[in-house]
């Protein structure tokens, strides 16, 4: 569905995209894992023609960013990271604007149903301003789902939601992917790849550095990490292949010892020697 | 009518990933998507759909703008500063002052109908654009939409036109009711309309190549103040310095201001409203290619 090569991003002396290469398949959701600054967001803007790559190519469902570029809005949607709503307009115009810029022509019922997926269907007639947060992300998503894209992106569906609502905009994100709809999404919250994403690619400093199943990522460092408190009153880590290997590096430890589960901020602590922040 | 996606199924041999639901699944499929049966079966833009596609955007901008009128504290802002300009300058200072034979109010009011259709129209487009470009992130929108680039630029401006056409009726209000020599001409109008449109699309001119918010107040302050002051607005051009007198010459709403005093056009008016319809074909391919490039 998607093919990406070499492709790169330059802002002044600042890479934050550099020879990009992957391909996503058709109904898959990827995901793109990265701290803050590590090109996803770039990524995103150029596959969804919002940037230039300075150099690279990549297709959507066959179809160029350079040269199709009226063909590629028709199949795709948009979940910014910033909320781009109109705020002094109500969730209803918003979406009813959406929906003739995509040429939606039944969109008095479309709406209703979108609305509804995302549990605002009773809002609908509130200005944005009086939305909380999470709302605002949900909206987006149903505005997203109007067009009913191939593609949809999100770039980072749920930053700065508090936990509880971040899992319920996980929900919602699953059920976008009805009908073999492809979403790719961007995220610094480990969580949120391992939960939603079929596969990951690992990003930082522009550089696409791993790209597999959530499940082989993990498995190429360890199934579970110790933790304990060294001499020097520092937290460490052990990562260890098996429940066996852990317990054997907790005994012996005097303080604060944990046996946990790995995650992919352990793969990419092992990676890059960074947390992912 | 879903022959694209067909196609588009064999682009799908370099899958690396999953593949559990594979393009032939959203073929058979019929719930949520079939809505979208006609708009994805065309490839090209239907004409009607492509003739209005400028409609959304300006639509969004009449939806607020309907609110904002709905607040008395705009309304009220809005016809402020033409009474005080009429207030000071053609009750106050030009009470008995004559221009070109008749008196200062009846040369004033059309000059003040300029300038005011020229600020309103220029200012709300490049003050929303630079707003919903660089901090609401709402311009997005419609870079991300399958819309010509020139259709966002038609919306903007005709939305500019609205708020122009807006603020200059008020005058004409005001000026209706302290003038007795008022009088609106279909050249007057055809002049009015002009204006807003050349003004609508500097707006957007502006509002695409600025930085900041701070950096239209710039343009403000170094374009618009000097044009709404030396333009012909208070007192004849003629009356200039003969140096500034050329630099005057080039501005848009001098040409505006010799045209709209006018019943018929002389020489004089005909070559300003060539003037006039070149500076907005200029301004419009130019907001246009601005929109067409725009890229973060």
């Amino acid at each position: 569905m998607i093919t990406i090569t070499g492709l790169a991003k330059t802002y002044g002396t600042i890479r934050a995209v550099h020879d990009l290469s992957l391909s996503i398949g058709g109904g898959e959701v990827f995901g793109l894992l990265g701290p803050n600054g590590a090109g996803k967001t770039t990524t995103i803007k150029m596959l969804t023609l919002l940037a230039s790559p300075t150099a690279g190519s990549a297709t959507i469902d066959g179809l160029s960013i350079a040269s199709d570029k009226l063909q590629i809005k028709r199949c795709i949607s948009v979940v910014p990271q910033e909320n781009n709503l109109d705020r002094e307009l109500t969730a209803y115009e918003n979406l009813q604007i959406y929906s003739m810029l995509h040429g939606i022509s039944d969109y008095r019922t479309k709406i209703e149903a979108c609305l509804n997926l995302v549990e605002l269907w009773d809002r609908r007639d509130s200005l944005i301003n009086k939305f909380s947060g999470g709302m605002q992300r949900r909206l987006l998503i149903a505005r997203a789902l109007l067009s009913d894209p191939k593609v949809l992106f999100l770039d980072e569906p749920s930053i700065g939601l508090d936990p509880q609502i971040r899992r319920q905009m996980w929900d919602v994100i699953r059920k976008t992917r009805i009908d073999g709809r492809t979403v790719i999404l961007t995220t610094h919250y480990i969580e949120e790849a391992e939960a939603l994403c079929d596969r990951v690619g690992i990003m930082t400093k522009g550089t696409l550095i791993a790209l597999d199943t959530p499940a082989n990522l993990l498995s190429m460092v360890g199934e579970y990490v110790v933790e304990y408190v060294n001499g020097e009153g520092k937290l460490m880590q052990q990562i260890c292949r098996n429940r066996e290997e852990a317990h054997a590096a907790a005994q012996g430890r005097e303080c604060c010892v944990t046996i946990r589960k790995s995650n992919l901020e352990d793969v990419f602590i092992r990676l890059t020697g960074d947390r992912i922040e | 009518m879903r022959k694209d996606s067909v196609n588009r199924s064999n682009s799908s041999s370099n899958l690396s990933g999953s593949n559990r639901a594979n393009s032939s699944n959203r073929l058979n499929s019929s719930s949520g998507s079939n809505h979208l049966s006609g708009l994805r079966g065309s490839n090209g833009l239907s004409g009607l759909r492509g003739f209005f596609e400028w409609y959304p955007v300006f639509l969004r901008e009449m939806l607020m703008f309907r609110r904002k009128l709905m607040k008395l504290g705009y309304l009220f802002s809005a016809m402020v500063v033409p009474i005080i300009y009429l207030v000071t300058f053609g009750l106050g200072l030009g009470r008995n002052v004559q221009i070109q034979g008749s008196d200062y109010l009846t040369y004033l009011l059309p000059g003040l109908v300029a300038m005011s259709s020229m600020n309103n129209s220029y200012t709300w487009v490049a003050s929303a654009l630079n707003l919903n470009r660089l901090y609401f992130k709402t311009f997005q929108v419609f870079v991300q939409a399958p819309i010509r680039p020139s259709s966002i630029m038609i919306g903007e401006v005709l939305a500019g036109m609205v708020k122009g056409l807006f603020a200059s009726a008020l005058i004409l209000i005001v000026g209706f009711i302290v003038s007795r020599d008022l009088s609106i001409t279909p050249l007057f109008v055809v002049t009015l309309l002009l204006n807003c449109f050349l003004f609508s699309c500097l707006g957007v001119i502006v509002g695409m190549i600025t930085k900041s918010h701070e950096d239209t107040s710039t343009y403000n302050n170094f374009f618009i103040l000097p044009m709404a002051f030396f333009s012909g607005t208070f007192f004849p051009v003629d009356r200039m310095p003969e140096l500034l007198k050329y630099l005057v010459y080039m501005l848009p709403l001098t040409h505006t201001n010799i045209v709209i005093r006018q019943t018929i056009p002389d020489a004089a008016g005909l070559l300003s409203l060539g003037v006039l319809a070149a500076y907005a074909l200029a301004f419009f391919i130019a907001g246009s290619r601005l929109i067409s490039n725009y890229s973060e």
